[in-house]
């Protein structure tokens, strides 16, 4: 791809070697003696690259597309107006996550008047580790299979209807791949709560999941016959 | 779940008392990789041994899976990438 054994070496293109040596750069900037320019141009080197991640997440918590772009909107404006306040190095996308969610709660939650979860009962009923028992949801083989190939649809479907703190935590953990301790911080709650949130919202989207796997089963064992 | 797996689970890690509740509760944690080296063992011993909890952690191991693929990122529309741009643009920090 190149003739230049350094590059070979490192199995990297002139272009991703410029854009690695960028992004350590960014990554160790000094923002007290950054210019206006300097910042909105890293700003857009480190920001804008997430803006397609950002713009699902924001879908799947508005459930609309008109509401989904205002709520990314505003997400970036207020952190660009606050990347000073960013320290360089530390993770960005986590940062971001925490502006759209706080923003979606201060804004949208309130106009929609949805009421908050109140989960501290909840929590602590996670606690306290109420005995679980194997529940009857073991799937056959047919069913795990029918679980496998569920539509898109049928799971957002699913997604939507889990209360909004259930939805928030299962997608940052299972979509984004965020670690508990980064889930309390951009949804500004205690890590035990992140657990409650996501093993109750993990439970109801198995519960309609698997019945609708095990209906598709049945009907798919049936029509085969 | 039947009596003589829960037994089995137990009595084949000594020491490391773990029954089916227990792994059941934090199952997740176990998926989501939240857990320390010394648990995770227990919770995997546990589950070599014991069928019905084994077929619990593949449903919910399928389910994150699931929630993955289902919702993969999807592309902003390009006036959203164009508006942010501007109002960025217009934006004065004042320190």
């Amino acid at each position: 791809m190149t003739d230049n054994p350094a590059t070979d070496a490192l199995d990297e293109t002139p272009e991703e070697q410029a854009r690695s040596a960028q992004a350590e750069a960014d990554a160790t900037v000094d923002v007290a003696s950054e210019t206006e320019a300097e910042r909105r141009a890293r700003f857009e080197r480190e920001a804008m690259p997430l803006l397609d991640q950002l713009y699902s997440a924001a879908l799947r918590t508005t459930r609309n597309p008109a509401d989904a772009e205002d709520l990314v909107q505003e997400t970036f404006a207020k952190a660009y107006g606050a990347f000073h306040q960013y320290r360089p190095g530390t993770n960005l996308k986590a940062w971001m996550y925490r502006i759209l969610t706080n923003t979606y709660i201060n804004s949208y939650r309130k106009k929609q008047r949805e009421p908050l979860q109140s989960d501290a009962a909840e929590v602590e009923d996670y606690q306290l580790h109420r005995a679980e028992s194997h529940s009857s949801s073991g799937l056959r083989s047919a069913e795990m299979d029918a679980l496998d190939r569920l539509p898109d649809t049928e799971v957002k479907q699913a997604l939507q209807s889990l209360p909004e703190d259930f939805r928030m935590a299962v997608y940052l953990a299972d979509v984004e791949g965020f670690a508990y301790k980064e889930i309390a911080e951009i949804m500004e709650t205690p890590i035990g709560t992140v657990m409650s949130r996501l093993h109750r919202g993990r439970k109801m989207l198995r519960e309609q999941l698997t019945d609708y796997a095990r209906e598709r089963g049945i009907v798919k064992e049936g029509a085969s016959s | 779940m039947t009596d003589s797996e829960t037994t089995q689970g137990r009595a084949a890690v000594p020491g490391a008392e773990v029954d089916c509740s227990e792994v059941l509760h934090r199952l997740y944690e176990y998926l989501d990789g939240e857990m320390g080296r010394a648990d995770a063992h227990r919770i995997a011993y546990h589950l070599a041994e014991c069928g019905p909890c084994l077929r619990q952690h593949d449903i919910d191991q399928a389910m994150k899976a699931l929630v993955k693929r289902s919702c993969a990122c999807e592309e902003a529309p390009a006036e959203l990438r164009v508006s942010i741009m501007q109002r960025i643009t217009n934006i004065r920090i004042d320190y």
